[in-house]
């Protein structure tokens, strides 16, 4: 009997019996999830719960003893200026983030789409800087960017740009962008690969037809590339939305934050309050908020990606 | 002709373009590279050469003894392996369960593993701080390797259950039939049927625990399990830092995914694309 007509039947007093039917007959097949759901449950279900609990609690990390102090820590951070502050940061460092690492991956995408010699190899080539460790790539940026030793103004002083060596990681307000152009550099290439996925699954008539009509290259790009590659753009932007929001390895190796705090995105924020200073009770109150923000952009991916009715 | 010309300018501009990119992606790793071939006193210059002067070796000789490099590659496979075999030994039974049933839960389940990889680590690490304290994992390997393989189970649940799909049931039950144990159906028939898709979620997982330094920087503070992306963050010095060592452990650290990416670029690809990509 299969589920459906198991559930279409009737008989208030039969529905236990039923289930209690369906588990055994299927008993195997929960024994087999069992391990994995039990430590989900155990490695991110609790923590989510504790974290929801801790954040209702003066709890020192070096003490025991907890403090029950309701949502003082969520009146705290709205009311304190920093929060304003950490979303402004953490707004521009998403969107011009996500925006340079859509722009250049759809650039890559675009010119590896032909009939390319040695695909192979700009593909692999285009993919390491995603696959390195971020705290590498950080560090690499960081000399780069080196205010006496970097390569950054040693071009510049050649090509003229400027006279005298800038250091861009320790001044307040230039700094974020420092830290920025790294974070797309490492999110880039899963744009361009996704991105060249997504025109290689373009039927390539559209394009002939258009060749026919003499479109012009850009109105190509415009009216048939754009338009098919939509739910890929709107799926790859949004996965990139909530990794940007969340990266925090660069930031940290690179400035940990700061110069006074200029870098610091709420990520970072949380583990400055929570892990660094052991106040986890507002840590957690942060955590939270971050939490409630990604569960936002989880919907809206969610309802992308099962768009349709699609069956599991 | 006019169309060929056309064609040819069209082709070189293209090529044009891809090379100006890669001489962008690529600067980074050219910096990189190039300042560990010049002697102490080159590198220390301003402003900085661009090509070294009197390229040397010198820094992949010092590195072995200055540095532990040695040790931080050792870590980085430990937890690298580890996070593997807890992975795979969590989602091969659960990915094959759904593949082959049709059990109430299953969607929910499945849903809610793709939450999971939305909570990202760091908005958890206040909570995650609490389980590892209270297990008793501070400063063991397993501190780094649990919470990994929690973070990349759902990647490779989803990746095995659409590759499980594709088996033929016939296929194993005939393997049934001929006296095959359930087991030796899964390893001996649907497993090497289903290779890429266990290549992609190994290389994923691999290069997930190789990569972060989140995991390590909160729960190990042993310096001798320090894996490669925690050693060189260690090297970063509040007033100095040997730019010449670091960079050269960078490069030392960043081989071994070279050689994985040169041999398994196509299954990373398609792992990458899995998710975002669907027909």
């Amino acid at each position: 009997m299969s589920l459906a007509e198991e559930r279409t039947q009737t008989g208030d007093d039969s529905r236990l019996a039923q289930s209690a039917a369906h588990v055994k007959r299927n008993r195997r097949a929960y024994l087999l999830i069992a391990p994995a759901a039990v430590f989900l449950v155990a490695v991110v279900g609790y923590p989510i719960l504790e974290t929801f609990r801790l954040s209702l609690y003066r709890s020192p990390a070096d003490s025991t003893i907890e403090t029950f102090v309701g949502l003082q820590h969520y009146v705290d951070i709205f009311n304190s200026d920093i929060f304003y502050r950490l979303l402004w940061q953490t707004g521009r460092w998403v969107a011009v983030g996500v925006a340079g690492k859509t722009l250049l991956g759809l650039l890559i995408a675009v010119h590896l789409k032909g009939d390319i010699r040695g695909r192979k190899f700009f593909r692999t080539a285009f993919l390491i800087p995603w696959g390195i460790p971020y705290a590498i790539s950080a560090v690499v940026f960081r000399w780069i960017e080196h205010p006496q030793f970097g390569y950054l103004n040693a071009i510049l002083l050649k090509l003229g740009v400027i006279e005298q060596g800038i250091g861009i990681l320790g001044n307040p307000d230039i700094a974020w962008l420092g830290v920025v152009v790294a974070d797309i550099w490492i999110g880039t290439p899963f744009m361009a690969i996704i991105f060249l996925a997504g025109l290689q699954s373009i039927p390539q008539d559209l394009y002939e037809a258009a060749a026919i009509d003499g479109a012009e290259r850009w109105h190509q790009f415009r009216y048939i590339t754009l338009p098919q590659l939509k739910s890929v753009i709107l799926m790859a932007t949004l996965l990139s939305t909530i990794w940007t929001f969340v990266s925090f390895d660069v930031i940290w190796t690179m400035t940990g934050g700061g110069p006074i705090s200029t870098t610091a995105t709420l990520v970072i924020h949380i583990y400055q309050v929570g892990l660094q200073n052991g106040n986890l009770g507002l840590g957690a109150a942060y955590s939270v908020i971050g939490f409630l923000l990604l569960l936002l952009f989880a919907v809206v991916y969610l309802r992308v990606y099962t768009r349709g009715g699609e069956e599991l | 002709m006019a169309g060929h010309d056309e064609g040819g300018l069209r082709r070189v501009r293209v090529y044009g373009m891809l090379i100006a990119l890669l001489g962008i992606m690529m600067f980074p790793f050219y910096a990189m590279f190039s300042s560990t071939f010049k002697p102490e006193s080159e590198i220390f210059s301003a402003p900085a050469t661009l090509v070294p002067s009197q390229p040397s070796l010198g820094a992949y000789v010092d590195v072995w003894t200055q540095t532990d490099v040695l040790l931080w590659i050792a870590n980085s496979f430990v937890i690298s392996l580890g996070t593997v075999v807890l992975t795979l030994l969590l989602a091969i039974p659960a990915a094959y369960s759904c593949a082959r049933n049709d059990f109430v839960g299953k969607r929910t389940f499945l849903l809610a593993v793709l939450v999971v990889q939305m909570f990202a680590p760091v908005v958890l690490i206040v909570g995650l701080f609490d389980v590892i304290s209270r297990l008793g994992l501070f400063n063991t390997y397993l501190a780094v390797i649990v919470p990994a393989a929690a973070f990349t189970l759902p990647f490779n649940i989803w990746m095995l259950y659409g590759y499980f799909k594709t088996v033929p049931v016939e296929l194993e039950e005939s393997a049934r039939i001929d006296g095959a144990s359930q087991l030796q159906v899964l390893t001996k028939i649907v497993l090497p049927l289903t290779k890429p898709a266990l290549v992609a979620s190994i290389t994923y997982t691999f290069l997930y625990a190789w990569n972060r330094l989140l995991f390590v920087l909160t729960f190990l503070t042993d310096s001798g399990k320090y894996n490669i992306p925690r050693g060189v963050f260690s090297m970063v010095g509040a007033l100095q830092t040997d730019w010449r060592m670091m960079l050269t452990v960078s490069v030392i650290g960043i081989i071994p995914l070279l050689v994985l990416f040169a041999f398994l670029e196509q299954y990373i690809v398609a792992g990458m694309t899995a998710g975002a990509v669907k027909e």
